[in-house]
């Protein structure tokens, strides 16, 4: 989704963010934003409380809401995924085949002893867009 | 007791106020195969699974199979139960069809499962946002009187697309016979990911769990609405969270 929105804002998003890469990756306070949701899914209460200042300042009170509340999906979205074994559709795996490849993500489908979509071996494209 | 927000600094939206005072109370009620106590016993371990000792020295290990021992439990519930719920809290990344297969070997029923993750999933949305946004935790709700309901959709099949059974929207132009079903169908309205069928094994737990996360996150229109934003941070922001989330919890979904 974020690749699509980069498309749709004809826009350099850099998709790397995602995996750690530091800076803002094209996008408005991106890295303030990651180390937001690093900090809530971990254990770190004051720097949790750091970024939480941090938000509220540069993009207001109603963006930390909206960035909670986004953490707080995907941290149990993940987990209905991973419980009940889903698997990702056709169409999505073909479109996000070389972004799943290039980020490492497919490492995740097999270090569970799965193997992850053949056609997620091909050339890794540029990140970003 | 009603969810509230009033002593967190920032003002939490009232639609999301509104979905998880919904959800908590849910959780109380009887659903599809557990009654109001077990539900809320769920929840209750839902929360206390992260203090368990077996499941941080699993958690630690190359493989958290092969590592037998107890889970520290509340012991309201079946060993089997407890393992499940404490894995997918835990070590959701290192589940296994594998695992899976052995739970239901156990006694789990895939109903059952279904409904365990329904009610984990909700807890964790909420446990979750309480700490992101910097509200205190919510007491878990009193159980409410009343049985299960006991219908299994007729709908739900397996296709080989998850571990466990779910429910195809064309089954539902025909079929629906009950009225999970019923509103299951007109919930979705299409055909959706399978993310969103993920729970329709136990119907309202697939179309409860997303009215949640429609307001938490973006409704289905809104999410590729890329010219018109939704919420105080963009599409972009919001999708970068996402992402950065569900790689933490090295999601392959």
């Amino acid at each position: 989704m974020l690749r699509a929105s980069s498309k749709a804002k004809n826009e350099n998003f850099d998709l790397s963010l995602i995996i750690g890469k530091a800076g803002d990756g094209n996008i408005p306070h991106g890295a303030l934003l990651v180390a937001f949701a690093e900090a809530a899914l971990g254990a770190d209460d004051a720097r949790l409380a750091d970024t939480q200042v941090e938000i509220r300042a540069a993009i207001g009170d109603a963006a930390l809401v909206d960035a909670a509340a986004i953490v707080a999906t995907f941290n149990a979205i993940d987990r209905v995924a991973d419980a009940t074994g889903i698997q990702i559709e056709d169409a999505k795996a073909q479109s996000t085949a070389d972004v799943r490849a290039a980020l490492g993500i497919n490492a995740f489908a097999e270090s569970r002893g799965e193997v992850a979509d053949p056609r997620a071996a091909q050339p890794a494209p540029q990140m970003a867009g | 007791m009603s969810i509230s927000y009033t002593n967190v600094r920032a003002e939490v939206r009232d639609d999301i106020v509104a979905a998880h005072d919904r959800a908590w109370k849910r959780i109380a009620r009887a659903g599809a195969w557990f009654g109001g106590k077990t539900r809320v016993a769920i929840a209750a371990e839902t929360r206390h699974a992260p203090d368990c000792a077996l499941c941080a020295r699993r958690k630690q290990s190359l493989s958290p199979y092969g590592m037998d021992g107890t889970h520290d439990a509340l012991g309201a519930l079946p060993e089997r139960v407890v393992e499940q719920i404490h894995r997918i809290v835990t070590d959701p990344a290192r589940l296994t069809r594998g695992w899976f297969d052995a739970l239901m070997a156990a006694g789990t029923r895939d109903t059952e499962y279904v409904e365990i993750v329904g009610v984990v999933a909700t807890v964790v949305a909420i446990d979750t946002f309480c700490r992101a946004v910097g509200a205190p935790l919510h007491p878990l709700p009193a159980p409410q009187e009343g049985k299960p309901h006991n219908r299994r959709p007729r709908t739900a099949h397996q296709r080989g697309e998850a571990w466990v059974p779910m429910i195809h929207p064309k089954d539902l132009e025909v079929e629906p016979d009950t009225a999970e079903e019923q509103s299951l169908a007109t919930y979705w309205g299409g055909v959706p990911a399978n993310i969103r069928r993920a729970l329709s094994l136990v119907p309202e737990e697939a179309y409860e769990w997303f009215r949640l996360v429609e307001v938490q996150y973006l409704p289905g229109k809104a999410m590729r609405d890329f010219a018109n934003e939704y919420r105080a941070i963009t599409h972009a922001q919001i999708e970068l969270i996402a992402g950065r989330v569900s790689v933490l919890n090295q999601c392959f979904y």
